[in-house]
């Protein structure tokens, strides 16, 4: 529970800095479904209105599952530090977020972990999701 | 230990642990001003005319709460909706996706509602306000303009601006009907949608709105929405910005923006926690 007012309490600090992005968070994903995914960079599409990465999940019995993990704008991404030029295919990522709520091999990239450990913040900015 | 001296160190902690992660978040620039910091007193710039000029790269201030709520300004953000009004905000919420997100204009009153940043170019006989997502418009303010008998419905409507005094008062009639958010949280209008703004610049870092929206079919009597916006820094400007390059996310949106907060925002109050941070190496 004390966890749970933490991240209420951090929401609830964050509200007033949230801003409206090109969709709610909550009209794609699911906020109650966090997930990790470890793979292997396959693809980037550094793009509007989001950027996308793919990366090829192998399960226990060798099958490859690429997922698509949504991030926020090129522009945004950018201003941040989070450049294009950090995703080098072939890398193992480590990508935590959330969902989509339709079920699909889709997430929101809400933080990145690259092979040398940095993390990036791959969030949309404003689209109300959690901060 | 009271909860709250709990809360506030598990807080704490938790921030410490959180700061120890190099997430590269220090280089992005704030989308929203805190309106405390933003210095108040210099005078605000005119043209050559004397009209005050409302040129600059305009980002709105923390202190605008709830964002995106067109709302905001009525007792517990209770919208005065008509039974039409109410079938077409289920409509909204229910068969519908953001029109933003599908790439089609926010309009107005929407984009006064956005969170997001705005430019404002400034001419003698015209004024441009230049929005995210490279939508524009120009309205035009040359004495003696009045609206046409049955103009073209629009997203932003058909504008016709004046002077009255040192505020530009922006008349809009001519809207559409389908396809439309009045604000993020798919509240509706209809095409008998009328809005007035009045934009003011009290000194040379802010402007302000003041806007009567009046909608007979979907609203039981006018309401309004008052707005101020900070001056970004010199060299930040609206991006490139191509909607549809890309817009994979579309086949994966729900209808409507998903659930409101009680605060009057759209998203989750209590998500899931993302899996604990990665171990440095």
């Amino acid at each position: 529970m004390p966890s749970r007012l933490v991240l209420l309490a951090l929401l609830l600090a964050s509200a007033a800095g949230r801003v409206a992005a090109h969709h709610s968070f909550a009209a794609e994903f699911d906020a109650s479904k966090a997930i990790r995914v470890t793979g292997t960079l396959a693809k980037v599409e550094w793009t509007n209105p989001h950027t996308y990465f793919y990366v090829d999940v192998t399960d226990e019995k060798g099958t490859v599952v690429r997922w698509a993990c949504e991030s926020g704008a090129p522009g945004a991404l950018s201003r941040r530090g989070f450049k294009r030029s950090l995703l080098k295919l072939g890398d193992t990522l480590i990508v935590d977020g959330y969902r989509a709520k339709n079920g699909a091999n889709l997430m929101d990239a809400r933080r990145v972990t690259l092979p040398d450990g940095q993390v990036l913040s791959g969030a949309s900015a404003g689209d109300g999701g959690p901060q | 230990m009271s909860p709250t001296r709990i809360l506030l160190a598990a807080a704490a902690v938790a921030c410490a642990a959180f700061a120890a992660i190099p997430i590269l978040v220090a280089q992005e620039r704030p989308m929203q001003l805190d309106d405390t910091k933003v210095p108040k007193g210099r005078p605000a710039p005119r043209m050559a005319n004397g009209k005050p000029d409302f040129s600059g790269y305009w980002k709105g201030t923390t202190q605008t709460r709830p964002g995106g709520n067109i709302g905001k300004d009525l007792p517990g953000w209770k919208l005065p909706l008509t039974p039409a009004g109410e079938a077409a905000l289920k409509h909204n919420l229910t068969a519908t996706v953001d029109p933003e997100a599908v790439c089609i204009i926010g309009g107005i009153p929407r984009h006064n509602a956005s969170g997001l940043p705005f430019e404002v170019l400034q001419g003698n006989n015209k004024i441009t306000f230049m929005y995210w997502y490279s939508y524009f418009r120009l309205v035009p303010f040359t004495p003696g303009l009045k609206h046409s008998d049955d103009p073209d419905p629009s997203f932003f409507g058909e504008e016709i601006g004046r002077w009255e005094g040192d505020t530009l008062v922006i008349d809009s009639i001519g809207f559409k009907d389908e396809k439309v958010w009045i604000d993020e949280n798919a509240n509706p209008h209809s095409d008998a949608l009328h809005v007035v703004e009045r934009w003011t610049r009290p000194d040379y870092n802010h402007i302000n709105v003041e806007t009567l929206i009046e909608d007979p079919k979907f609203y039981t009597r006018s309401f309004t929405y008052a707005r101020t916006w900070a001056l970004g820094e010199p060299d930040e400007q609206i991006q490139e910005y191509s909607c549809s390059e890309n817009n994979v996310d579309a086949a994966h949106l729900g209808f409507g923006p998903g659930p409101i907060r009680p605060d009057g925002t759209r998203g989750y109050v209590d998500p899931a926690p993302l899996p604990p941070p990665v171990p440095k190496k």
